[in-house]
């Protein structure tokens, strides 16, 4: 039977999506699992696949579009069905038209959503922006609005207009942190478009910074244990164990230790995590990418290991899957090989803490009395206070460290 | 021992009752005149009644029938240039006045009713019925019947109301150097009431040949005289006020006649108001055709006692007794009389063909729908021809003013070259121009036309009323502080606001209203109102508002111009404001109905006017929203710049209405409420508002500053609309 193919939600609280690139033709047959199209979010690219085998009908929606999640973008058919059963359910669908829009700009405002409606289909917008919008032929519905309540007023249509972009994903209540007019300083500049990811970052980080209440603990590791364990493993391992991968390990052990800090906050409650699911802090050329290790603390050190370079591989070619990019309890980011002392890292909501990893360096410490030359790493823990108070945070970090300091039970 | 001197009365107070010898001497003609006036009234009232009781009279038929005497034994003798005007009962005195009118005073009893009376019965007939033959077009009906050219200035169904209109026509025929008077009919009811008393006593200070004619039928509705005043003997008022007053029999016609000789003859020799008190009685109750006894309130034999004094019985026995007719003339007047009144009747009715041996008004003779509205105000096109200025691109030479000045400029300059207008108001003739400076130098320079009132704003300004609708004198009356509107507002909105439309639509009533408003002076919650709101909310006014001198003066001129009553507000802190104003030229008027663009903008139009017009520009100056602020100039809703309005908010799509003072009697609810509607996809946010608080503004200073909006609060109102429009600081 023909089924329409929608844009999927492939981002909480996203609400759009680009439809980067068709990869089965229109008419073409394609069998389960094989990816049909590719859909670019603001974090990664997202291979649309089709459960069973069928044929693509025809495309509701043309490469480059920027599409609202749940709207149509294609009709697949089953063998044998023809023209006839497009239109049929089409017209079941009162699907009338492509989805709409005209190529990706990146034009959004910088915005931050701070609730979901309860009555999704009704839309706040001034009697001059309605018109507007409909002169323009733009469903309001696609619209962020700037104005009080997040009603929609003329602005928003106007700027969605002027940048020749299209429908933006609505949702309610919206404040912008940055301003619309940004003195130029004077001097000569050129303007780098912001891409969807550099939206992301912006606005997730500006939202933790706004709304999360930080505060952070440092605490200095003595190193040379755990640097020698992985030298030795390295000789031993076809994998090479990263310092990352031991750290992600101790990170978990440190969980099993202090279960009642793997946490986040929600406004209706505090979850307690039964595993411990890491996301990595992955520079790239565009941006940042945090793919989430699963259940670190179920995994065996050489499975770490392959997970962990598998997706720093991909993250770097921008083809994460859209399920390796969400969730994750707790982050580790590390600028060690940048040499780094130490930094303070700024947490991922909803997440309630963050490892910042500073570059290991030898240093002069006391030990028993006496002054010697010591690798030393700095970790500093970034904390959400609504979730976890000083102390907790502070047994957390002191239990990480000495995991970190007698490293032995990694060979267990 | 104090000593205790009696004191006299200025003015005499005397009964007067006829004898044999005033019957003997009396004008055959004049007696049969009135008993045909009489016996037409008596049959036209008993028709209304019948009319009335087959419910084809909409509202209520306030019958005179008892009290006819009064009517016609005072209105005998007038001449048409003499005017009269009455209250809710008032049929009796219409129909004399205008039979009066159409037969030059005289009746032929052998041929009652003339071909013109009859006219007058059937139009009478058809304005109570509400049709658009009527003299007012069916609008004014039974308690608003008008006919001028008859002189009969209008009744009016306010207890009292139509006294001080009187008063003005009183002026204005004094004024004019005429021998007319004027006089005013009201019952007991009205005798204690403020207009009445007020204008008594005003008409007697500037000895105004105005008669105040009681018709004391002992009950105001049912509630007898005995139980509301000390002296029910109400020809008594005069004599506090030092007016000259009669106790008359008004069921003797003759004696009503001999007492308003009397009366007339002081009033046009100079020496001031009359007081003629005329003891009647109505055989019905208030209205409709049932005796008052049915209601409890009086006896059967009261009121039969009193029909045994019928003026048409008591007039008929004395002609008869002097052989001037017999019994079968008096008969023959009497079948006269309902014959025309019946052919009346029939040509306004049919029977019903819904019901079977019912009557119903003739379809055809109802007014058309569309003229519900029309004549609310003039059409405006006195002003058509007039030479209009508009300063911002007036390139000729200037000089430098104060707005104060100014305005007593424009007010001279008009003096000087239209002798028809009169200032009045309290205290304008002294403190070298009133108390602010308005009126400097014009008492001395025009002696007559600079008055200074007593304080009783209702009866000054019902005066102006009663000028403009005379249409000889243009007044323009001062209130000191526009508070004073709510003393005076019978007169404000029920008469003068709405005088035109009520009595059909043709009637021109050319008032200017002066009034500044205080707020920031101190003089605390009683005097600090804006009242462009109420004026905005209520029929027939025009208002203007000047925000600069130059104009000032072109609005004034418009007004003094317009055919309507026109409110024009001042401001006391513009007062002493400095502006340009042409060097030479005081004559010319603002575009009618036209605002004025203050400041070009693109994000927010503000609309306002008077002094906040310079507070608006200078809020936009502090703060960095691009407002566009429109000077309304003309606010009431039939001049009102709508194109301009509209345009600005098509551009701007954001609207800040801003005034001065209180939310409650505020100005913009109905400018919201129309461009909301007018301009709903235009809008990109709510229509925002700054006023000052629900509060009056109280005496302290910091209170007082609270109370109202001023910069700081415009400044909140932009940031408002910025925020509307999802802008950000």
């Amino acid at each position: 039977m023909a089924i329409v193919l929608r844009m999927p939600e492939v981002l909480a609280n996203a609400t759009e999506a680009i439809l980067s690139k068709w990869l089965v033709n229109e008419g073409s047959s394609f069998t389960a699992g094989q990816p049909i199209a590719e859909v670019e979010t603001e974090k990664a690219l997202v291979e649309v696949t089709s459960e069973v085998d069928g044929i693509l009908g025809r495309y509701l929606a043309n490469d480059g579009a920027s599409i609202s999640v749940g709207a149509p973008i294609a009709v697949l058919l089953d063998k044998g069905e023809t023209e006839s059963d497009i239109e049929k359910v089409l017209a079941s669908e009162k699907i009338s038209k492509m989805s709409q829009v005209a190529p990706v700009g990146g034009v959004e405002s910088d915005v931050e959503e701070m609730s979901a409606t309860s009555e999704p289909d009704r839309v706040f917008a001034s009697p001059l922006a309605r018109v507007f919008a409909k002169e323009n032929g733009i469903d309001p519905r696609s619209l962020r609005g700037s104005g009080p309540g997040g009603r929609i007023v003329r602005g928003d249509v106007r700027a969605l207009i002027s940048s020749g972009s299209a429908a933006f994903p609505t949702t309610r209540v919206v404040l912008t942190v940055a301003s619309d007019s940004v003195p130029s300083n004077g001097g000569s500049y050129t303007g780098i478009p912001h891409t969807p990811m550099r939206r992301a970052i912006a606005r997730r980080l500006t939202e933790s910074t706004s709304t999360v209440p930080h505060f952070y603990l440092s605490s200095p590791c003595l190193a040379d244990a755990f640097l020698s364990m992985r030298k030795q493993m390295n000789e031993w391992s076809e994998k090479k164990v990263s310092i990352t991968d031991l750290i992600l390990k101790s990170v978990a052990a440190a969980f099993s230790d202090v279960p009642s800090a793997n946490v986040i906050w929600t406004p209706e409650e505090l979850r307690q995590f039964d595993d411990v699911d890491i996301s990595m802090a992955v520079a790239t050329g565009s941006g940042l990418v945090t793919p989430v290790i699963r259940a670190v603390n179920q995994m065996s050190l050489s499975q770490l290991s392959s997970a962990t370079e598998d997706l720093i591989t991909r993250a770097r070619s921008g083809r994460l899957r859209q399920d390796e990019i969400e969730g994750g309890t707790f982050s580790v980011t590390n600028l060690g090989m940048y040499e780094t002392d130490e930094f303070f890292a700024i947490l991922n909501p909803p997440q309630s803490a963050i490892l910042a990893v500073g570059a290991a360096k030898q240093k002069p410490v006391v030990i028993n009395g006496a002054v010697v030359i010591a690798s030393v790493i700095n970790f500093t823990l970034s904390v959400d206070h609504r979730a976890i108070d000083g102390a907790l945070a502070a047994q957390w970090l002191a239990t990480f460290v000495k995991r970190c300091e007698n490293p032995t039970w990694l060979a267990v | 021992m104090a000593v205790c001197t009696p004191l006299a009365a200025i003015e005499p107070w005397v009964e007067l009752r006829t004898t044999a010898e005033d019957w003997k001497a009396a004008d055959p003609e004049l007696l049969a005149t009135m008993l045909g006036q009489l016996h037409i009234i008596r049959a036209f009232e008993e028709s209304v009644l019948q009319l009335a009781g087959e419910g084809l009279v909409h509202g209520p038929a306030h019958s005179s029938i008892g009290q006819e005497g009064g009517a016609v034994g005072s209105i005998v003798g007038l001449a048409t240039g003499d005017a009269i005007n009455g209250s809710h009962r008032g049929h009796h005195q219409f129909l004399a006045k205008a039979i009066n009118h159409v037969t030059n005073g005289k009746l032929n009893l052998e041929n009652l009713v003339t071909g013109e009376i009859q006219i007058v019965l059937q139009r009478t007939l058809a304005e109570i019925l509400g049709l658009a033959q009527g003299y007012c077009n069916g609008r004014g009906g039974s308690m608003h019947l008008q006919w001028f050219e008859a002189g009969a200035l209008g009744t009016n169904a306010i207890v009292g109301g139509g006294v001080p209109l009187a008063a003005g026509n009183a002026w204005s025929q004094k004024r004019a150097g005429s021998e007319n008077i004027t006089i005013s009919y009201f019952g007991d009811g009205a005798v204690n009431i403020g207009s009445v008393l007020e204008t008594m006593n005003l008409a007697a200070a500037w000895k105004l040949p105005l008669c105040f004619f009681i018709e004391n039928n002992l009950y105001a509705v049912s509630t007898h005289v005995n139980e509301v005043t000390a002296e029910p003997r109400l020809s008594g008022r005069g004599q506090g006020f030092g007016i000259a007053s009669w106790r008359v029999d008004g069921m003797d016609p003759l004696a009503v006649h001999l007492a308003m000789k009397e009366a007339k003859a002081r009033m046009r020799a100079g020496d001031g108001p009359t007081v003629i008190e005329v003891e009647v009685y109505r055989y019905f109750h208030q209205n409709g055709p049932f005796a008052g006894s049915a209601f409890g309130y009086r006896s059967k034999a009261e009121e039969a006692q009193w029909r045994e004094r019928d003026p048409l019985l008591r007039l008929a026995k004395e002609m008869i007794a002097l052989g001037l007719i017999d019994q079968a003339g008096v008969d023959t007047l009497r079948s006269q009389a309902v014959e025309a009144n019946k052919l009346a009747v029939s040509q306004l009715t049919e029977p019903n063909p819904y019901a079977d041996g019912k009557r119903r008004i003739r379809p055809e003779l109802w007014p058309d729908l569309d003229f519900v509205n029309v004549g609310v105000r003039g059409d405006a096109s006195e002003l058509t021809s007039a030479r209009t200025l508009e300063f911002s691109t007036y390139s000729g030479a200037t000089k430098s003013s104060k707005f104060i000045d100014a305005i007593a400029a424009v007010l001279d300059r008009r003096m000087e070259t239209d002798q028809r207008i009169v200032i009045l108001g309290e205290d304008i003739h002294r403190l070298n121009g009133g108390t602010n400076g308005a009126t400097k130098g014009l008492a001395k320079k025009y002696p007559g036309r600079i008055l200074g009132t007593p304080i009783s704003e209702n009866a000054f300004v019902g005066l102006g009323g009663g000028m403009a609708l005379d249409g000889r004198y243009r007044p323009v009356v001062e209130f000191m502080y526009p508070d004073f509107m709510w003393v005076a507002a019978d007169q404000v909105f029920n008469q003068i606001g709405k005088a035109r439309h009520m009595f059909g639509g043709k009637n021109a009533v050319p008032l200017v209203l002066r009034t500044k408003i205080a707020m920031g002076s101190g003089y605390g919650s009683q005097h600090l109102m804006d009242p462009a709101g109420i004026f905005a909310a209520n029929p027939g006014w025009r208002i203007v508002a000047a925000s600069t001198p130059a104009d000032y003066i072109g609005l004034m001129n418009a007004a003094l111009a317009l055919d309507d009553p026109v409110l024009v507000l001042e401001h006391v802190d513009l007062y002493a404001d400095m502006g340009e104003i042409p060097e030479t030229d005081l004559d010319y008027h603002v575009p009618f109905g036209k605002a004025s663009i203050r400041r070009t903008g693109k994000e927010v139009s503000v609309l306002t006017y008077l002094s906040m017009v310079k507070h608006s520009l200078s809020a936009i100056e502090k703060s960095d929203l691009d407002g566009e602020v429109i000077d309304l100039r003309w606010l009431d809703r039939a001049s009102f710049d709508w194109e301009s309005v509209e345009a600005s908010i098509r551009k701007t799509n954001n609207v800040l209405i801003v005034e001065q003072g209180a939310r409650g009697t505020s100005y913009g609810g109905w400018l919201a409420d129309e461009i909301q509607r007018r301009c709903f996809d235009w809008l990109d946010q709510p229509v925002q508002r700054v006023t000052g608080g629900e509060a009056s503004p109280s005496i302290s200073k910091v209170l007082e500053r609270a109370a109202i909006a001023g910069v700081e609060e415009i400044i909140s109102g932009l940031e408002m609309i910025r925020q509307g429009f999802g802008g950000r600081k």
